[in-house]
């Protein structure tokens, strides 16, 4: 049984392709136009699967209506629910920080979602913040999260949460001769304190696990780590979770009700 | 009587000289370096270029965000207080005092005195600001001077659906890919910032009559957009960016202690 998921996020396109359950191939590009499509091509490209052999597919995330080939559509935190739990299945707190939003999310033991919260009205603590302070700082942004973590000092505190206000903040402590390491640990820790404020309303338990593209910056995960003192699982491919979860709707919809979804 | 007020701001300083007929003089600079400095030198350009002496002025009151910093005053008012009693000033009829600056809103209530009796302010936050409208100038390729007029000829079919300024931003670039006029995405960032400053007036409940200040006041787009949200008149000082300055003086003239 071949079923696909497809996560059209703000900033990248994600799709997986299962068989029988299993992952069978996944990709990641960056969003735009016909990105949907796109990324699934990139997906079938690693496998030996041909398009006209999926039975359903299911869309999530910000463009999911723009997904002509999806029979489905399920909102991004069911989805981050459930392919959080099939790669943990005890995890019961997700913590999801994608390119323009990030979500806490309180799960039970099927993987369905209890309570969640979300920002996606600030680009505070999300991973658009951690983009434009890279190229403010001339960093590349996969480097930021090792070179926060070679900072020697304190880090240097970033007192402004909005972004706008913020640049200008790390502008002058550059111009002030500071190191970009303690800047960048000063960032990460300001994510990493948004991030709390979001968990600490739905709660966090000891099987934590952390998607989406941030979880990749180990500056940020680690002084999460610390904050909430719970260390953290995170998957092989962390930016794929919610397109897994949308392939694994598309599996239960099929098995459920055969290959017309109904 | 002879007072002062410094206004020192993120971007400018602003500084009033005031004498019993009036505004003797004003003079808006540019802050470099240092706050005190900036302040020191704002404050001898203007009574340079008045011709009047130090020792002929009786008090001089600070405001602003750097107001602790200003050494060479006598002593310091908080931006809302200034701002009411400066607004007044210029209109006496103002119960409610808007001021959109660099970093921030601030909505003052005041009363026919013109002392503040209530306030409400977002400085946390971007949108709003005129921190936002300096990027969208700067990304549309428009003086800043300019852009208050062009955005009267848009259209308002641009509407941005993101609060946060980082994201609206990109919802710009989107629309000047997708050719769409600057008049029409200028109007539409004016809504969306009026639409900030709207939610920051009715945290404090708004009654005319409406002054506008701050440098954000000469832009006509942010003051025709106030008046379709609100649905009330907004008046704007002559110069609507030295009100806090003129209230800090304001505030001199009263005995000292007296707040």
């Amino acid at each position: 049984m071949l079923v696909c998921g497809i996560d059209v996020g703000a900033r990248t396109a994600k799709a997986v392709l299962m068989v029988d359950g299993e992952i069978a191939g996944h990709s990641v590009i960056r969003s735009g136009p016909g990105s949907a499509v796109a990324a699934l091509k990139a997906a079938l490209e690693t496998t030996t699967l041909r398009r006209e052999d999926i039975e359903f597919t299911v869309a999530t995330g910000y463009g999911r209506v723009v997904v002509p080939f999806a029979q489905r559509n399920v909102t991004e935190i069911a989805c981050h629910a459930k392919g959080n739990h099939y790669f943990f299945p005890r995890v019961r707190t997700i913590l999801d920080m994608g390119g323009q939003d990030c979500k806490a999310i309180r799960c039970d033991e099927a993987g369905k979602v209890a309570t969640f919260l979300m920002n996606d009205k600030c680009a505070a603590g999300t991973g658009r913040s951690l983009e434009v302070m890279a190229s403010l700082l001339q960093v590349r942004l996969e480097d930021l999260g090792r070179l926060a973590l070679e900072a020697s000092g304190k880090p240097e505190k970033i007192s402004n949460t909005c972004v706008v206000f913020a640049k200008s903040e790390v502008l002058a402590l550059a111009r002030q001769g500071v190191p970009t390491r303690e800047i960048l640990a000063g960032l990460c820790e300001g994510v990493a304190e948004r991030v709390k404020g979001l968990l600490r309303v739905v709660g966090v338990e000891e099987d934590f696990v952390i998607s989406g593209g941030i979880s990749k910056n180990v500056g940020v995960v680690r002084r999460i780590e610390e904050k909430l003192g719970v260390m953290s699982h995170i998957c092989f491919e962390p930016q794929i979770v919610g397109a897994l979860g949308a392939a694994l709707f598309a599996r239960g919809i099929l098995e459920r009700t055969g290959p017309n979804g109904r | 009587m002879v007072t002062a007020g410094i206004d020192i701001g993120h971007e400018s300083v602003n500084v009033v000289v005031l004498h019993d007929d009036g505004i003797l003089g004003h003079a808006t600079l540019v802050i470099s370096g240092e706050v005190g400095a900036a302040a020191r030198l704002a404050f001898e350009t203007t009574l340079g270029r008045l011709g009047v002496a130090r020792a002929s002025i009786q008090r001089i009151f600070a405001t602003g965000v750097g107001r602790e910093n200003v050494t060479l005053a006598d002593g310091h008012r908080t931006q809302m207080l200034s701002h009411a009693r400066g607004a007044h000033w210029w209109f006496p009829g103002a119960r409610t005092v808007v001021d959109v600056g660099a970093e921030g809103n601030r909505v003052m209530r005041c009363d026919a005195r013109g002392s503040l009796t209530d306030f409400a302010l977002n400085d946390k936050c971007a949108a709003g600001s005129g921190v936002f409208l300096e990027t969208v100038a700067g990304m549309l390729d428009i003086p800043i001077a300019d852009m208050g007029a062009l955005s009267l000829r848009g259209s308002s079919d641009v509407v941005l659906t993101s609060t946060c300024a980082v994201f609206a931003e990109s919802e710009i670039v989107a629309e000047i890919h997708r050719g769409t006029p600057r008049e029409d995405i200028l109007r539409g960032v004016n809504d969306s910032i009026v639409s900030r400053i709207a939610a920051t007036s009715r945290r404090v409940g708004i009654e005319p009559d409406l002054v506008l200040t701050g440098g954000v006041a000469r832009n006509a787009g942010i003051v025709q957009a106030l008046r379709e949200q609100l649905e009330m008149d907004v008046a704007v000082p002559e110069h609507p960016e030295i009100t806090g300055a003129l209230g800090a003086a304001l505030l001199a003239r009263e005995p000292a202690g007296a707040a």
